[in-house]
């Protein structure tokens, strides 16, 4: 009998700086440019998930092609701040 | 109306806190009170059309701003009553003093069109307006018009100068900011919010709401002043015609309700702004009392 185990892969580390300062570049250029001539998209909804999608989104979709996890680790590190509520 | 600079205001409260809030007050407490005024009044002041009949106010302006209709949710006193509300419910002051600086916020910044906001009600409805620039939401024009009125006025100056208070005030949107004063504020929400996002799409979600206000300031100006052809008296113009003397723009009608004198109307602001300050200032130590023996019976009835 061979034992299997499913092997997770590890989160991947974060995007370099750069690919950050891209990413929200190309959010504001393609929301701009888009919402001049549609004007729908001028709303607050859609103006926040805009950004969210571009900067957190576009990696998560390609960590998903890759098979990677997309959500974060649980654990400490998941935790953005480690500070007890005041 | 404002527009951009609600979103801004959000930073720039949250970069401007007492220094003993700092790292305590809820983010998002902020943005929900700074956002409620509009969230309650706004959808009806455009309307819908549907099969040419249009849904929506008759008046938007007394809608909006006025008494009788939805005028009382641009006033300080529903403010404090949702602040109350909140504080009875939740016992955090975090998102109590949170809610109210953001909610004050608005409804101070709204004394700038020509329609303003009943102030001081409910002891007079009258409204308090500096008539800085024209108030434009009309039923024909819809939001279209107004956010041509209001990026060809002194309200395109005055996003511009929310926009500067926040970039003078750049590291509020830094992630050391955020890591440091904003999620302390709020932890179980940002964690709660960690469960699908890592920290940089947290940060993102911090930083949204300033990028909704800078992105659509520039496109409903690029729209107003480059894309839009509007006939004006007969008169095709190749974007709306830029007025940024007070009371402007001079081609949109300058709608106003039952007011004070303009000049009582910025030291009153300002008086209130700074007695909501000291209200908050005041009452944040009592506060932490009120919000520990809650949390001591919260975990005793568990």
């Amino acid at each position: 009998m061979t034992e299997t185990r499913r092997t997770r892969r590890p989160y991947p580390p974060p995007p370099p700086k750069w690919v950050d300062v891209l990413l929200y570049a190309g959010a504001a250029v393609s929301y701009i440019g888009f919402s001049v001539y549609f004007k729908w998209l001028l709303d607050w909804i859609v103006g926040p998930v805009w950004l969210v999608a571009w900067v957190w989104g576009i990696p998560a979709l390609i960590r998903l092609v890759r098979h990677q996890p997309v959500r974060p680790p649980r654990g400490p590190r998941s935790a953005p701040a480690s500070e007890e509520p005041r | 109306m404002s527009w951009a600079a609600h979103q801004f205001e959000v930073y720039a409260v949250e970069a401007h806190l007492p220094k003993k809030m700092v790292g305590q007050v809820s983010w998002f407490a902020i943005f929900f009170g700074d956002f409620t005024p509009d969230f309650l009044a706004k959808f009806w002041v455009y309307g819908v059309t549907i099969n040419g009949h249009h849904f929506g106010a008759s008046k938007p302006d007394q809608w909006h701003r006025g008494w009788p209709g939805m005028g009382i949710s641009h006033t300080l006193f529903f403010g404090i009553l949702v602040t109350i509300g909140i504080w009875a419910w939740k016992r955090n002051r975090a998102w109590t003093i949170g809610y109210l600086l953001g909610f004050a916020a608005h409804v101070l910044t709204d004394v700038n069109d020509s329609v303003g906001t009943m102030l001081m009600f409910p002891f007079t409805t009258l409204s308090w307006s500096l008539h800085t620039w024209a108030y434009a939401a009309t039923v024909s024009g819809g939001k279209y018009l107004d956010a041509a009125s209001y990026y060809s006025s002194l309200g395109f100056v005055m996003d511009l100068f929310w926009l500067v208070v926040v970039l003078v005030s750049w590291r509020c949107l830094t992630r050391e900011f955020w890591r440091t004063n904003v999620v302390p504020g709020d932890p179980y929400v940002w964690s709660w919010l960690g469960q699908w996002f890592d920290d940089r799409g947290l940060l993102a979600i911090y930083r949204s709401v300033f990028f909704y206000g800078v992105c659509r300031m520039i496109a409903w100006s690029a729209w107003a002043h480059i894309v839009a052809r509007p006939v004006i008296n007969g008169v095709v113009h190749h974007g709306y015609p830029y007025d940024l003397s007070w009371n402007g723009p001079w081609w949109v009608k300058h709608v106003t309700l039952p007011h004070v004198t303009p000049l009582i109307v910025l030291p009153a602001a300002l008086m209130l702004l700074g007695f909501v300050y000291l209200v908050a200032n005041t009452i944040w130590d009592r506060m932490a009392v009120g919000q520990s023996s809650a949390n001591a019976s919260r975990k005793l009835r568990r």
